[in-house]
């Protein structure tokens, strides 16, 4: 499942002008790393809002196909609606993977270079063990 | 060994006067008072030690790091909002904003009169006198106070909305605005860098990455805790640890915790759990022409308490990591990536909502704690009055138009438009609040039926059982939490060691 994550979180946040767009901002590495040390219920929060995001295009450009064989425009379009839809659980639920396509943008060292913040250095990950 | 890390095999015991669950702002502050008298101290904290060069720097790494179930905890009601605490040794005061603010004096009459609480304010002004000492409170330098503080100031200067320069346990802050992460810089006077060392100089011990799972009785008498050690990465369980107390047990594992570990024990009376409380909060950006570049500065600079005795709210100013305050950004696509190109022009400013709902907290799958808790109405016009006040401060200091991030209205407004977000809708559900001071769920009382502790923090019932922590308090009291909590807990152990 972790290629629809992707996609969706991809049509969550696309390049626009200048600005890179997820795809370009490490997701790849994010997604299999966040695979790997999350708790099960993280991950199978984050696919159930990318399920979510995939079979709802019915309810926001009233199209019955996934969001994935969506035109791009149609697509953008649902990205912004369900991101914002009045159905309060499908919101939240897409929250997270929103929430998560931030982190993962957000923490790109060329995307912080754009809004004049110091990257990251790699997360240490350590702890004392004496 | 004074420090027991996680440990894979085998059987751990280990035995000392006190056990002191929980190492964050309660547990520590009556850690190192128990380690002041001669007593020999033994931690159990559920989260690993991490040093100031452990810590992560980006969000995602402090989720996974620092925050206690991934951040994920949620309240379950009407809404479904966050509730952030953390799991290391220092607890939430390593991830916290380090504002240090005195009990207000009316708390004292409000516990007096409805919990007959009495006899503590002096000693809890003694020790907050103490802890400002110890932990180098102080003013945050003008050098290090950052664009949207500094804007905060020119609204307050220009609309009177009663501010100050915050206060904080932080020696020589530079600004950096990470407090979230944890302080790298080793200013802020997290109790990991302070407490919790001083009580392993003083003899004590330590086992980290430790969640107790139960409290050890004999007859009522509580005699230590048992539980497993599980890894900080890969969440194994490892080996058994017992921790054995010759005087007394000290819990102190958090709002969220403390009443699920008391049940799990064995002590289902129904206020354990019962009177949780908090002060939700929210944020509004205001979008300014000049870029504010918000993640310089220090966190919290400016704080107003002006509005908290009638409308129940504190006002600050706050910046989150660009990758969270983004996420706060209505939409998705190229709509929403097109607001993101403005962040450097966005000044986030909260409030705090001194709320009288109450709700609970119990044990659910795994000992995780369930929360249940919603907003009735009239705090949800009071939480609605609070952006609206945070708009007008906005506006005040120059701000172009706010986004007040309530679904089902227009995304922005202009200084004209207060009025759409003054009468928007009160459904919970259209708001974003994110719960992270914590009251109750252990709470202190004269009446057993209502109360799980005496006014001194000892377990009804039971002979050397404590709390110290925040889930001791009765109700939420309208300013930070911290330096109370602290006093609270160094008053529980003064009263386990005979101290008047
Ligand atoms: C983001 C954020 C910012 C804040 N900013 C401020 C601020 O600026 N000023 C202020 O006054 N307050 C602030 N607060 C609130 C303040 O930090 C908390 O109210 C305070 O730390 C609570 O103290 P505590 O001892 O009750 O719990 P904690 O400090 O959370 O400590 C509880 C400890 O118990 C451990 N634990 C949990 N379960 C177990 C178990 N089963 N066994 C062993 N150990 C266990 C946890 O890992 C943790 O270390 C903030 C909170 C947050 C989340
Ligand atoms: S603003 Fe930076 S230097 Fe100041 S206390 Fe927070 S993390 Fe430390």
């Amino acid at each position: 499942m972790t290629w629809l994550v992707r996609s969706t979180m991809c049509d969550m946040m696309p390049a626009v002008g200048d600005q890179p767009g997820l795809a370009d901002a490490g997701v790849d590495t994010f997604l299999a790393t966040v695979r790997r040390e999350s708790p099960m219920l993280v991950w199978a929060g984050l696919v159930l809002g990318a399920v979510i995001f995939a079979v709802t295009p019915v309810i926001t450009v009233y199209v019955p196909l996934p969001s994935f064989l969506l035109p791009a425009g149609l697509r953008d379009t649902h990205a912004n609606r369900i991101c914002s839809t009045r159905f309060y659980l499908l919101r939240q639920a897409v929250f997270l993977l929103k929430m998560y396509a931030c982190m993962c943008w957000g923490q790109d060292a060329a995307v912080r270079r754009r809004f004049n913040i110091a990257a990251y250095p790699a997360d240490p990950g350590t702890f004392r063990t004496t | 060994m004074s420090h027991v890390p996680f440990q894979e095999r085998g059987d751990v015991a280990v035995e000392a006067d006190y056990v002191v669950v929980g190492t964050g702002a309660g547990g520590a502050a009556a850690a190192v008072t128990l380690a002041r008298s001669g007593a020999s101290v033994l931690m159990v904290e559920a989260g690993p030690w991490r040093d100031p060069h452990d810590y992560a720097w980006s969000t995602y790494g402090a989720m996974r790091d620092m925050m206690d179930d991934w951040g994920a905890t949620i309240t379950m009601g009407r809404a479904l909002w966050p509730v952030v605490q953390a799991r290391l040794v220092g607890g939430t005061t390593v991830i916290n904003s380090a504002i240090c603010v005195r009990t207000p004096e009316d708390i004292f009459g409000e516990w007096a009169r409805n919990h007959g609480i009495t006899g503590i304010q002096e000693r809890v002004w003694r020790f907050q006198d103490q802890l400002e000492d110890e932990l180098c409170v102080a003013e945050t330098a003008p050098a290090a106070m950052g664009r949207s503080n500094e804007l905060a100031l020119k609204a307050d200067a220009a609309g009177n909305f009663g501010g100050h320069v915050i206060k904080r346990y932080a020696k020589g802050c530079i600004g950096s605005g990470q407090c979230l992460q944890g302080c790298r810089e080793m200013k802020k006077q997290s109790t990991n860098l302070n407490y919790v060392p001083e009580v392993l100089r003083r003899g004590g011990q330590i086992l980290s990455s430790a969640p107790a799972e139960r409290i050890l009785f004999e007859g009522r008498r509580a005699v230590g805790v048992t539980g497993r050690f599980v890894h900080p990465q890969t969440r194994a369980k490892g080996a058994k640890f017992t921790a054995r107390a010759r005087k007394g047990v000290f819990v102190a594992a958090s709002v969220t915790h403390s009443p699920v570990l008391l049940r799990r024990s064995g002590l289902t009376h129904a206020a354990v759990g019962a009177g949780f409380r908090a002060h939700p909060g929210t944020g509004v950006f205001g979008i300014y022409d000049e870029p504010v570049d918000q993640n310089f500065g220090v966190t919290q600079g400016w704080a107003s308490t002006k509005y908290r005795e009638d409308a129940g709210l504190k006002l600050e100013t706050l910046s989150i990591p660009m990758e969270m305050a983004i996420s706060r950004l209505a939409g998705g696509g190229r709509a929403f990536m097109e607001r993101v190109v403005g962040y450097r022009h966005i000044a986030m400013w909260v409030h705090a909502l001194r709320a009288r709902s109450v709700g609970t907290v119990g044990a659910g799958w795994g000992g995780k704690p369930v929360i249940r808790y919603s907003f009735d109405e009239y705090d949800m016009a009071r939480f609605r009055a609070g952006l609206v006040k945070m708009s007008e401060m906005h506006f005040a200091a120059g701000a172009r138009v706010v986004i007040p991030g309530v679904h089902g209205i227009p995304y922005s407004l202009g200084p004209t438009e207060l009025d759409v977000l003054a009468n928007a809708p009160l459904d919970p559900k259209r708001y974003v609040a994110i719960l992270s001071h914590l009251f109750g769920g252990c709470m202190m009382g004269t009446d057993p039926t209502r109360s799980v502790c005496d006014t001194r923090g000892k377990v009804h019932g039971h002979e050397g059982l404590y709390v110290a922590d925040a889930s001791l308090m009765p109700d939420n009291i309208g300013v930070n939490p911290q330096h109370t909590i602290m006093a609270l807990a160094m008053i529980v152990a003064e009263g386990a060691l005979g101290i008047a």
